[in-house]
């Protein structure tokens, strides 16, 4: 009898965490995704199960702490610079969900970067020309020069011709270098990389040989809830976390 | 007192067997109602609520949230806290209507008739499938084991500067004169004035696949093997007698891992997409019932 009753008692609190967690994803799945973020009631339970989920999926190729790696090209989450949108909660929603070049049909997948060495630098646009050398060179000189870097200013004024020219990559990048965070073009003139230290020799590699990441499509894999998790768990790694009821009662014991 | 008159399995402090047989029964045929009653009415799936991930059901077909988010983004340019009421019954009438007319194309089968169908199908299945072989991320050892099993793919593009003399066909001695020429000695100036200058065909320093599409094939071969300083022998062409003076040629030079890893990863899973697009294709050939007419076998 006392047996009957611990398993009844035991199934009761198995149904409550179950049902409290339904709720707790329902509510989190209609809010307005961008609201979360301020809101101390769903940020921390999404937050800490979101950072569980990211551990497993994301972190092998974005460093537990989400720091990136420039060697492959992974981008950094804890700084504020952002390659699509703006880093709101449904803009890295979208990404977790639909992924980048993913294949997914939903992916974002506009850009990419040609491969001006090649006899063929864009598989869809042909008309990019591939270029010499030399204008690699030249354009290589010119980014450096926009960053505020030194280099040959003779080579770099030929380059800002072949950026706003021939090269075509104002394109993607805009006439100013700035680039575009609806494509997924980076800001050029920064000294922020996705790949490589910024030397000559890598924004030469960028050019010569093209570059293409990839952030695979996680729609199959996770649930809607757990994609809206993690998305607030990566937004909250480059955003000061707001300080909830919960958290000062959690510090206080 | 328990009244002796109450069949034993009714008690519920007793321990008789007939009663967890009893329940058992019931349950059982309770769940095999259930389950017979949700076959045959082929209303076992339909649901009265609209889950949370989801802002709608038509016949059951759920319309994602996050898709209606990224659709308001798209059209009005503002979150769900900025839409107003106007922008959000557009969109979701929109999507309604989207989601009504692809299944009626369904009843209707239009992938059968329609050749713009047909291809985006073909193309979201195989999109499907290459979508599945990126999630799978391969480990560093394997991408190291695939870029030594394809060490050769990985070099940069080798660069060449040339001048390509072409002298007519009639004056072969003097493109062996040319030819004959020690390295480091391109031909003096009077002597070219006295023949023909340069072809063009390579000007500046060009990548080795313009410089073959520049030169063509044959010349490419034998420009490419030539140190900086050398001169080729004699090659008559349509055009004349080519001689050609390798002023500078870098040739390619193979990258470490570290370097090729962005295009390791791109190839191997290209590879892996490939293999699963020929599995998959092979699982359906043999799961389907093909027949094909005598005369075209």
């Amino acid at each position: 009898m006392r047996l009957a009753l611990l398993l009844a008692a035991e199934a009761c609190i198995v149904a409550a965490v179950l049902l409290h967690s339904s709720q707790f994803e329902g509510r989190l799945l209609r809010s307005d995704p961008n609201a979360i973020p301020n809101n101390a009631a769903l940020l921390p339970f999404a937050r800490e199960r979101g950072e569980a989920l990211y551990g497993t999926h994301c972190a092998a190729c974005h460093g537990q702490l989400g720091q990136g790696d420039t060697e492959r090209g992974i981008p950094n989450l804890t700084d504020d610079d952002w390659l699509y949108g703006v880093g709101s909660v449904s803009d890295i929603e979208q990404i977790v969900k639909y992924g980048i070049r993913s294949f997914n049909p939903k992916a974002l997948n506009l850009a990419i970067m040609p491969a001006y060495a090649t006899a063929r630098p864009s598989v869809r646009d042909s008309s990019i020309r591939a270029l010499s050398p030399e204008n690699i060179r030249d354009l290589a000189e010119f980014l450096l020069r926009e960053q505020g870097r030194a280099g040959d200013t003779v080579a770099a004024a030929r380059g800002a011709e072949l950026f706003a020219g021939a090269g075509g990559c104002y394109d993607c990048h805009a006439i100013d270098g700035k680039g575009d965070p609806a494509i997924g073009a980076p800001n050029l003139t920064d000294r922020i990389t996705l790949y490589g230290d910024g030397s000559r020799e890598s924004l030469s590699m960028s050019i010569a040989y093209g570059r293409h990441g990839v952030c695979p499509a996680w729609a199959a894999r996770m649930g809607a809830a757990e994609i809206r998790e993690v998305a607030i768990f990566v937004h909250s790694l480059s955003h000061e976390p707001r300080r909830t009821e919960t958290d000062t009662r959690a510090r206080s014991d | 007192m328990p009244d002796p008159t109450e069949p034993l399995w009714i008690k519920v402090t007793g321990g008789g067997s007939r009663r967890s047989f009893v329940l058992l029964g019931g349950g059982a045929l309770l769940g095999l109602l259930m389950a017979g009653y949700s076959l045959f009415t082929a209303r076992g799936t339909s649901t009265l609520i609209v889950p949370p991930e989801d802002v709608a059901l038509i016949n059951q077909q759920p319309i994602s949230r996050s898709d209606y988010l990224l659709q308001l983004q798209t059209l009005y340019g503002v979150d769900l806290g900025h839409a107003t009421a106007a922008q959000r019954r557009k969109v979701l009438d929109d999507m309604i209507r989207e989601e009504l007319f692809v299944q009626r194309g369904r009843e209707l089968d239009v992938a059968s008739t329609d050749p713009d169908v047909r291809a985006a199908m073909v193309n979201a299945v195989e999109l499907e499938i290459a979508a599945d072989a990126i999630t799978q991320q391969p480990t560093e050892a394997q991408l190291r084991l695939y870029f030594a099993s394809h060490r050769a793919r990985y070099a940069s593009e080798g660069t060449m500067s040339l001048r390509d003399y072409v002298f007519p066909p009639r004056e072969s001695a003097a493109a062996a004169e040319a030819a004959g020429l020690p390295r480091f000695s391109p031909p003096t100036r009077a002597f070219l004035e006295r023949w023909h200058a340069a072809s063009g065909k390579v000007v500046d320093e060009e990548f080795y696949f313009a410089a073959k599409i520049h030169l063509g094939d044959r010349l490419f071969e034998a420009a490419r093997d030539l140190v900086d300083g050398g001169v080729s022998a004699p090659i008559t062409g349509a055009e004349g007698i080519h001689v050609l003076y390798m002023i500078k040629n870098k040739k390619p030079v193979p990258f470490d891992f570290v370097a090729a890893r962005d295009r390791v990863l791109t190839d191997y899973r290209n590879d892996a997409i490939g293999h699963l697009r020929t599995g998959d294709e092979a699982f359906l050939r043999k799961r389907a019932n093909i027949l094909i007419a005598e005369d075209v076998r």
